[in-house]
């Protein structure tokens, strides 16, 4: 009698956090994001608020856009996830394939309060800007850098990493340089092959990109500028430039609603939520990214810094936006073309 | 038996099944922009036959080929002195030196060697970092433990009677050991260098983070063109190709080796 009291309670202990977490993962809207600060940052000052406001229960599905991608391909009609946050050029793939579900922009009325350039698609909308330019390290670079053309500085060989996994903004630059676009890119190529030489690395996550930056294996990098701000906190001096001559890659992520999701409706609570004033300035805050929201709070020592846009007319001269749907489809053939003629020994 | 066969068969239908797939994959047809595949076509394996993918082939062949060589030489004299060593103290402890590496992450052991090859533990005369000098180091490290482990048990198998009948007979050390202990082992040294050839063809963390990028080995131009480039169907197609050329260089130095090792 007593071992089958033992063994109920046992199984009831053990069931009971199953069924508690079972019953919440059913009401949780679910949310798909990169892991690390991406994911702390939105936890802490999206979705805490938001459950605190709504009682809708946010819980994260965490991995790396490819990864994540995948898994929504193979979940395709039934989704793993409600909402997902991807750069504005993946999130093509995505609705290509029909993965994602049209805004319904009446329950979104915070977007009539968000910058033009975050409008993507009717299918995603910008959550935070930022631009990949040139970062360095003064104390091992002699050479001041207050432009793009100045990696191709001989002094600097040997210096600079970018990264391989999307060439994208080094290639959209030169062909700038030369006259072209990211659809006339084969205008920049012999440009960036004098920049062969000075290339010591290519990194192909943002750890590596911040590694190599603070170990001084290449003390000048094509960087996100959100992972050289961080560095700065760390206390690393990296200078991050807002070039003179051309202007610096702007990237933006984005938030969409997954396709055959029961939760739609909380998730365009959620978008809504993300794109209101106060979470827009405190995202600036906490990612160091610029705020889509043009009535958000910026501090004035962030304000108007590279890849922190608060005007129109800083969205306009300070940052370069590439044409998604050119940039999904070019990038295996930029990545080609890179491999063999600028990574390759 | 055929009970105990059974959880063989469906371990193998899954590996089979997931191969079946990438075999399908390898024929779509890649749409730029789209995560969709066309219809059936060669056009993959005709892009993967370009030049800059076969010269990524033969590196990596020719990386794995230095790596099992220079991993046999240095692991060589380790296994026999763990074979060999009377004191069963000298070799626990030369075991658990042997071992060590296996208890740290591959990751964290890349990074070690990112920081002792960027000259900020070590000055060395010509870079290391960033290029197949260094990669080659990292996959020798990574190696090392199975050959020795390899190399010692077939070592420890030679009857010492061999070796003192040699000597006995008027061969000098360097003698004995080229014409009686290195023929012995022949069998570990094949194992050893199938082992860690086989290992080294599908490298794929050590060059990623020791090359800097620089290096590709087949490992990485697969997530490259899958993972960065969207390419799945040219993945695929990259992949069935190097493993069709693993079996190949595989069944190709067993053949070779088996007349010696027998």
């Amino acid at each position: 009698m007593r071992a089958r009291v033992l063994t109920g309670t046992l199984v009831a202990l053990l069931t009971v956090p199953l069924l508690v977490s079972a019953a919440s993962a059913q009401n949780a809207l679910v949310v798909s994001i990169w892991g690390g600060n991406w994911k702390d940052t939105v936890e802490k000052v999206v979705a805490k608020p938001f459950t605190a406001k709504t009682g809708i229960p946010v819980e994260f599905e965490v991995g790396g856009t490819i990864d994540r991608l995948a898994k929504a391909r193979v979940a395709k009609g039934s989704p793993l996830v409600d909402l997902n946050f991807t750069t504005t050029h993946v999130a093509r793939l995505y609705i290509s394939d029909g993965l994602y579900e049209k805004l319904d922009m009446a329950k979104i009325p915070n977007s009539k309060e968000i910058a033009r350039e975050a409008f993507r698609s009717e299918y995603h909308l910008g959550s935070w800007a930022y631009v990949y330019t040139v970062v360095y390290r003064p104390d091992l670079v002699k050479e001041e850098i207050t432009k793009w053309s100045d990696l191709w500085n001989p002094a600097l060989k040997g210096k600079i990493a970018m990264p391989d996994f999307d060439p994208s903004h080094i290639i959209t630059i030169a062909a700038l340089m030369e006259g072209g676009n990211e659809v006339t890119w084969q205008k920049g190529e012999e440009k960036l092959k004098q920049l062969k030489p000075s290339i010591a690395a290519f990194y192909s996550t943002d750890a590596q990109s911040q590694d190599l930056m603070k170990t001084g294996q290449a003390p000048v990098q094509v960087m996100l500028s959100v992972n050289a701000y961080h560095l700065q906190e760390q206390g690393i001096a990296v200078k991050i430039v807002q070039p003179r001559d051309y202007p610096g890659i702007v990237g933006i992520d984005t938030m969409a609603v997954m396709a055959g999701t029961k939760k739609a409706d909380a998730a365009l609570q959620f978008i809504n939520f993300t794109l209101s004033k106060e979470i827009q300035s405190e995202l600036v805050k906490a990612l160091r990214a610029g705020p889509v929201n043009t009535g958000a709070s910026v501090s004035p020592s962030l304000a108007g810094q590279p890849g922190i846009f608060v005007t129109p007319a800083q969205w306009k001269e300070r940052g370069y936006i590439m044409n998604d749907e050119v940039r999904a489809k070019n990038l295996p053939a930029w990545r080609e073309w890179f491999t063999a003629n600028i990574v390759k020994k | 038996m055929k009970l105990l066969l059974a959880p063989a068969v469906v371990v193998l239908a899954v590996f089979a099944a997931a191969l079946g797939a990438l075999f399908r994959w390898s024929f779509l047809e890649f749409i730029p922009g789209s995560l969709r595949p066309g219809g059936l076509t060669l056009a993959n394996f005709r892009s993967v036959l370009a030049p800059q993918y076969l010269d990524t082939v033969w590196d990596t062949v020719l990386l794995s080929a230095a790596t099992t060589l220079l991993t046999l030489v240095l692991s060589y004299p380790v296994a026999y002195a763990l074979a060999r060593t009377p004191s069963r103290r000298a070799r626990s402890a030369l075991l658990i030196l042997t071992l060590a590496p296996f208890f740290t992450g591959a990751i964290v052991r890349t990074y070690a060697w990112v920081l002792v090859l960027g000259n900020a533990v070590v000055t060395w005369p010509v870079p290391m970092l960033f290029t197949e000098r260094g990669v080659l180091v990292g996959l020798v490290h990574f190696s090392m433990p199975s050959m020795i482990l390899v190399l010692a048990a077939a070592l420890s198998h030679i009857d010492p009677a061999y070796e003192r009948a040699a000597a006995s007979l008027g061969a000098g050390p360097a003698r004995v050991f080229w014409r009686v202990t290195l023929p012995l082992s022949m069998p570990g040294i094949v194992s050893g260098g199938l082992i860690v050839f086989a290992w080294t063809l599908s490298a794929f963390a050590t060059p990623e983070l020791l090359g800097g990028g620089k290096v590709k080995m087949i490992a990485n131009v697969v997530k490259d063109l899958g993972l960065d480039s969207f390419n799945w169907p040219g993945a695929a197609a990259f992949a069935m190709l190097s493993l069709a050329l693993t079996l190949a260089l595989l069944v190709g130095l067993g053949r070779l080796t088996a007349g010696r090792a027998a």
